[in-house]
């Protein structure tokens, strides 16, 4: 049974991306993306009703299914599924419906491992996946590739460093950490390291760029390899500049003038919210860093493709500006204001618990520093307001065709659906992420060479 | 069914009226389907009447069975752990009043726009945001845990700045409704602050021990420290939401928004919303002279601000408008000087006047002609020309937050800004710089 929900798992993108090289024309590869990834969230779901799908290992790790992960592949299937659905069909060729589908797989493996090297050998292949696309289409001369490339240097020297035997219980093996955690703080968006975000998003090609941070890899592996075996002040560290971040990033967030630029500013506030939850080391602000892990990427994903349907029917996009239409297409600005809030922590929708349980847990490790999810909150929610009032907002436009397709209406709608369900209904949600709250925990307390997940494994 | 079943019943089939209208016309509005304005219309009165009725019965089972105040535990939402959270309802006299009160407000408002807006495109979204606003409001008049007070305060804020954003093909409304909605975040970020602090405080976000005047209890779960802390943070989320000094200058630029809202929001309800809440927190005022003293000065500041300005106003909206805060300065200081029933009977007393008279505004102004004057006609009614000169500009109270808050801001954004493109190695051409950097 479980080799079957491996094969789905894992051979649905895959065959996604073999199919890229048949003659199929664009749109077949698009439904057949669409009917795959569909497969795919249902056999990923699986994983949560099933006990036994939920909690297994092969391979010695290699590929393994925990409290953490159960719920991780069916993310990576419903940000599959609802890309291909409503990209835009001018933004959409064969190698971008090939590098959507290689992207889920890679992101998929990931999810499924707790291995060192396994992570390490597919963020690189994530890169490589991802790194023609996000160079900047306007030719404008950035350091992205350096800062993807720091990352992975420093991800490896971090695994070569914490792995080896002689650095077990040394300070070798504190500093492979720390350079771990630099890496996947660098491929977040985490200030100091992330220069390149808002510039991949306003100068590259805007869905692989989306598609590339909404998974939040770096976070699993802050997750997996970092918070189990971490010194507490390690992780106090990574806490604090990531709540810093997330202020910092809203703010900026709300005085820009590109659409784009402010998506990938929203992003860097949700990631650094998260992986604030993910290092306070308190159960509740774990619990909700996790949560938020879940309701930002979809709703982040929601709402920057709402941005990008906008931009391929209008052109680039300025804040500055009212662009109207509201009345044309009342669906996607609901769908781009409900998306948006969500990312803000609103009532109703799965952010709100996600933020109430990340600033209980924050404000217990940090009185102070705590409330700085508050200020992000505060900032996120005017950015989102003011990003809804330029683009939807104005003099009518009789000349821009703003109707979505059918399939975008839908995708649009079952995404802003799910996050309002599950906020509404948020038991399920917040028990499977308080379990893996507990695992990461008991982890952190297990005696060494435990069965835990980590470079020590 | 015991008395008790009876009145919870009667107050989930209350809640349940926006509830509902706010499912169906949001899912209207997700589903890109216009309904006709009559269902719309129908559809509202039903829910009003379901929620009047429901609160009405309410009141009555509360005040025939002698039920004590009370804390209803009406839903868990989750719990991780020792944590969770409740969806709690505090169930007394002074809840359910106040609840009832501003469902017949509520209603009577929904009934008057029916026709008000008679084929204006944004009929449904009206009625959407409408629903929510009725929903929050019922939120916030029977909270019982701060969790469920935060969730009905910032319905209030995102409906009221969508309404005032609610002609939205001219520019000005909604730029007003972004301003708007600033100072409702100051106040939204407050309020989570002070639910916070009461969460580690006390153990629990209960509001038992805030609304129901359990001192001994309260005084046993918090210390000194905490309460001042509380209390000062719930002032300042009061004082933002209510227009108080030093947050007033938002309420003249709400009144872009379409008449009924208007009267709903900064005549009768949402202005008052603050005063309720602190009204209900009267016992922790107590135990904290600080925000009491602030309550009492920050009312009267704002009482004799208010009136001032609403003797230079040129149109009759913003005219009543500063009346109002007028009146909702002097509540607050009636509040804190622990004059609980006359607060109470001058809140609704108040609430009820300015509903009326912003819902005939419109019909008088057609009437007599227009009674809308320039400025200028208005000097010597403000007392000295200084004084006057000092009203027009709105004491500058937004001029204030321009220089002290906005612009460092934006300033210090910009900067940060160059500084993550330079180590992105971009060059920043001039016309990509931050929005407001370039003064548009």
């Amino acid at each position: 049974m479980i080799a079957l929900w491996c094969a789905v798992v894992l051979g649905a993108p895959a065959l996604c991306v073999a199919l890229a090289w048949t003659r199929l024309d664009v749109e077949r590869l698009r439904s057949a993306g669409i009917v795959a990834s569909a497969v795919m969230l249902c056999c990923a779901s699986l994983a949560l009703l099933v006990p036994e799908l939920g909690d297994w290992s092969v391979a010695g790790g290699l590929l393994r299914v925990d409290a953490l992960s159960t719920v991780l592949p069916a993310l990576a299937a419903a940000l599959w599924l609802f890309t291909v659905t409503v990209t835009p069909r001018m933004t959409l060729d064969r190698r971008s419906l090939q590098r959507i589908a290689a992207a889920t797989t890679i992101t998929t493996l990931m999810f499924l491992s707790v291995n060192p090297w396994a992570l390490l050998a597919a963020s690189v292949a994530s890169v490589l996946n991802a790194r023609g696309a996000l160079k900047p289409v306007d030719g404008a001369p950035l350091k992205i590739d350096a800062y993807l490339v720091g990352s992975l240097a420093l991800l490896t020297a971090g695994v070569v460093l914490a792995t080896a035997p002689f650095a077990r219980g040394t300070r070798f093996e504190t500093v492979g950490l720390a350079l771990i955690a630099a890496g996947a703080l660098v491929r977040q968006g985490v200030a100091p390291f992330h220069a390149w975000l808002p510039a991949a998003f306003d100068h590259g090609r805007l869905g692989p760029a989306i598609l590339f941070c909404a998974p939040q890899v770096g976070t699993y592996v802050l997750a997996v390899l970092v918070v189990p075996r971490a010194p507490a002040e390690l992780l106090r560290v990574v806490a604090m500049v990531a709540l810093v971040t997330s202020v910092y990033a809203a703010a900026l967030a709300l005085v820009q003038r590109s659409a784009r630029r402010a998506c990938g500013y929203l992003f860097m506030s949700q990631s650094s919210l998260v992986v604030a939850g993910l290092d306070c080391t308190s159960h509740e602000a774990l619990t909700g860093g996790l949560v938020l892990w879940l309701s930002s990427s979809l709703a982040f994903v929601g709402l920057a493709r709402c941005v990008l349907v906008l931009e391929a029917r209008r052109g680039p996009l300025d804040l500055t500006r009212h662009h109207g239409g509201y009345e044309r297409k009342p669906l996607l600005a609901v769908s781009f204001l409900l998306l948006g809030l969500s990312c803000t922590g609103f009532p109703g929708t799965l952010g709100f618990i996600g933020e109430e349980l990340l600033l209980g847990g924050a404000v217990s490790d940090f009185p102070i520093l705590g409330f700085l999810v508050v200020a992000s909150g505060a900032f996120t929610g005017l950015a989102v307001l003011r990003m809804y009032f330029s683009l939807f907002c104005g003099a009518r436009s009789e000349v821009v065709r703003l109707d979505l397709r059918a399939r975008e209406a839908i995708g649009f709608a079952a995404m802003v659906t799910a996050l309002l369900v599950s906020g509404l209904f948020p038991a399920p949600s917040v028990r499977s992420r308080a379990a893996a709250s507990s695992l990461l925990l008991q982890l952190r307390t297990a005696p060494e060479g435990a069965n835990a997940p980590g470079p020590a494994r | 069914m015991n008395a008790e079943g009876a009145l919870h019943l009667a107050v989930l089939t209350a809640l349940a009226g926006p509830a509902a209208l706010l499912v169906v016309l949001g899912v209207g509005s997700l589903a890109a389907r216009r309904l006709p304005e009559r269902v719309v219309a129908r559809m509202t009165s039903l829910s009003m009447v379901v929620c009047v009725a429901g609160l009405a019965l309410a009141l009555g089972i509360y005040g025939v069975a002698r039920l004590p105040p009370s804390l209803w535990v009406a839903r868990q939402w989750f719990a991780t752990g020792a944590e969770g959270l409740e969806f709690d309802l505090s169930l007394d006299g002074w809840s359910l009043s106040f609840a009832l009160i501003a469902a017949v407000i509520s209603g009577t408002v929904g009934a008057f726009s029916y026709r008000y807006l008679h084929r204006e495109a944004g009929f449904q979204r009206y009625f959407t945001l409408f629903a929510c606003f009725v929903l929050g409001i019922l939120l916030v008049a029977l909270a019982g845990s701060i969790e469920v007070l935060l969730a009905g305060w910032e319905l209030l804020g995102l409906s009221s700045a969508l309404l005032v954003a609610f002609f939205h093909e001219r520019r000005s409304p909604v730029m007003n409704a972004m301003r708007v909605f600033g100072i409702y975040r100051v106040s939204d970020a407050a309020m989570l602050i002070a639910a916070v602090l009461l969460h580690h405080s006390a153990g629990s976000g209960n509001l038992s021990a805030l609304l129901l005047a359990a001192r001994p209890v309260s005084a046993a779960a918090l210390e000194g420290a905490h309460f001042t802390a509380i209390a000062l943070f719930l002032v300042v989320a009061m004082a933002a939401k209510s227009a108080l000094l030093p947050f007033s200058g938002w309420l003249p630029r709400a009144m872009e928004g379409p008449t009924p809202s208007s009267a709903v929001y900064y005549g009768a309800l949402s202005v008052h919303a603050g005063c309720y809440l602190l009204w209900r927190a009267e016992p922790l005022l107590e135990q904290s002279p600080a925000a009491r003293l602030l309550v009492g000065a920050l009312g009267l500041a704002t009482a004799l601000y208010a009136t001032a300005l609403a003797r230079v106003q040129s149109d009759v909206k913003s005219s009543l408008s500063y009346a109002t805060l007028t009146q909702v300065g002097i509540i607050a200081v009636e509040i804190a000087l622990g004059l609980k029933v006359i607060a109470f009977v001058h809140l609704v007393g108040n609430a009820c006047l300015r509903l009326v008279q912003f819902l005939s505004a419109p019909n008088v102004l057609q009437d007599l002609h227009g009674l809308e004057r320039p400025a200028a006609a208005t000097a010597g009614e403000a007392g000295p020309p200084s004084l006057w000169v000092f009203s027009l500009e709105r004491g500058g109270v937004d001029t204030l937050v321009d220089r002290l808050v906005i612009a460092p801001f934006v300033k210090l954004a910009g900067l940060a800004d160059r500084l993550d493109r330079r180590l992105a190695g971009e060059r920043q051409p001039r016309a990509d710089r931050p929005a407001e950097e370039t003064g548009k």
